[in-house]
């Protein structure tokens, strides 16, 4: 059967929440997965089941890490009371200029039972995408994927300023730093700690409640394996549908 | 009909001559001279505090020589007439008050209500909210909701819970959860039992960097840090 891609995108997004499961059955018995449809319809991308495997779940299946050392970071939210101790160490171990982050922490607010109101505080920062769409953009390979570690890195110098990585990042984790000319980001700290034999984060380090969890997949003794892969725990990832596979992981404790 | 009405009418305007005049006489009853300064004087030291001459002389009777006696002064059992004398003691505590100095001679739970009881007859809960910026940015203390809605007495708290000066309890350096959840500072109700425990519920109080810039009106969240 040949594929009308161009047909296809004229169509409008059905979405998939009325898609009974036997036609999803079908479509993947078809050996092809939709991905993306929920950004709007205007991107339609066709994969083959088998690498979208690997998507059935945020959390990849123990012991099957691209990377290694495999950075991750485990997000417990409900722990996160908003004090930006994290972003103060960011800003001074990483040298980040007033107008912009590298890591920030969101805030929502929703109506909960009798009345009452909950705040819920939700740290964010570079989500180090195993499919990360940054790096698929960047026209001068200014930014990239580390082969070894899987954190998403910057060449500062190869970087012209056309921003294309800040508009297609998911997570909203990219600025422009007027002092190098270049897009700035989290990146784990390599260069200011992990490089030099620190073991975490600088926000990690500095967070009073343990709520940002550092570590290596690799290794089943890092604490964030443990939370990652404890029973009966579920943990989750933002905005799952674009298919960047992020390696931040938010859980409740 | 119309007889009715001008009785109304001049029914109204009597009372309201009455209330009128009432009123002046009132005025002019008070003598500043019997019964001391009409207005309320406000202690700021140590602690904000207040007290009515009025109460003291006109409703309950006392004289001028009840407190304003050179000898008590002295022996700082009194007051000097000038301002801010008993301040300047620095003795002019809840402390020595619960001694038998100053307002503790009649206040004694016997002559006069116990400097132990009824706080609110001289002071007013502090300004709400209490918003505390250490050892972490920001968490929030509303007295009003703790005495008015729930019904607590100063007491209850400024026992051996929290001393009342502004920044006592993070000054002492163990103003943690940690304490918290054994039991000290807020943990000595949020326990899980008399309210809700100090390891649950974590942003009714802490209000975060956004929710202290919100409170204190600086800085709308630019996105930036």
């Amino acid at each position: 059967m040949e594929m009308k891609i161009n047909e296809l995108e004229k169509l409008e997004n059905e979405g998939v929440e009325q898609l009974p499961s036997e036609e999803r059955r079908k479509f993947l018995k078809f050996g092809m997965v939709v991905t993306g449809v929920f950004l709007g319809g205007t991107v339609l991308s066709l994969t083959s089941t088998r690498t979208a495997g690997a998507m059935s779940g945020p959390v990849p299946e123990a012991g099957k890490f691209p990377y290694s050392p495999h950075y991750t970071m485990v997000i417990r939210g409900n722990r996160c009371v908003g004090c930006e101790l994290c972003k103060e160490a960011c800003v001074t171990t990483n040298n980040v200029p007033s107008y912009g982050y590298r890591t920030t922490i969101l805030e929502k607010k929703r109506k909960i039972a009798n009345e009452a109101v909950e705040t819920a505080f939700m740290p964010v920062l570079c989500n180090q995408c195993n499919r990360p769409p940054c790096v698929r953009v960047c026209p001068t390979t200014a930014t990239y994927k580390d082969k070894t570690t899987g954190i998403v890195r910057m060449h500062y110098k190869r970087c012209i300023g056309c921003k294309t990585c800040m508009a297609a990042c998911p997570y909203n984790a990219r600025y422009f730093k007027e002092e190098n000319r270049a897009v700035d980001k989290c990146n784990f700290c390599w260069d200011t700690r992990l490089s030099k034999g620190e073991t975490t984060t600088a926000c990690a380090e500095a967070c009073p409640g343990d709520v940002r969890i550092f570590g290596d997949l690799t290794d089943p003794k890092s604490d964030a394996y443990k939370l990652l892969y404890a029973r009966d725990k579920v943990a989750w990832v933002l905005r799952p549908e674009t298919g960047a596979m992020p390696n931040i992981y938010y859980m409740n404790d | 009909m119309i007889n009715n009405k001008i009785i109304t009418f001049a029914t109204v305007l009597l009372a309201g001559s009455f209330f009128l005049t009432g009123n002046g006489h009132a005025e002019e009853a008070y003598d500043v001279q019997a019964y001391g300064p009409k207005t309320t004087i406000i202690f700021n030291t140590p602690v904000t505090a207040s007290f009515d001459h009025k109460v003291h002389t006109a409703d309950i009777g006392l004289d001028c020589s009840s407190c304003h006696d050179s000898e008590m002064v002295a022996e700082k059992r009194g007051f000097a007439m000038q301002r801010g004398v008993a301040e300047a003691t620095g003795q002019f505590t809840m402390a020595a008050m619960a001694e038998g100095q100053f307002c503790g001679v009649c206040h004694d739970g016997d002559m006069a209500f116990g400097v132990d009881e009824n706080c609110a007859a001289c002071h007013q809960l502090p300004d709400d909210p209490i918003i505390w910026t250490a050892p972490v940015k920001a968490v929030i203390f509303s007295h009003d909701q703790h005495v008015n809605d729930i019904g607590l007495d100063c007491e209850s708290c400024h026992s051996d819970v929290f001393a009342m000066k502004v920044g006592a309890a993070p000054a002492t350096g163990n103003y943690t959860m940690r304490a918290l959840n054994d039991g000290q500072y807020c943990g000595a109700c949020h326990d899980g039992e008399t309210a809700f425990a100090s390891n649950t519920q974590c942003n009714t109080c802490h209000i975060g960097v956004k929710g202290y810039n919100r409170a204190m009106g600086t800085t709308p969240d630019t996105g930036g840090h």
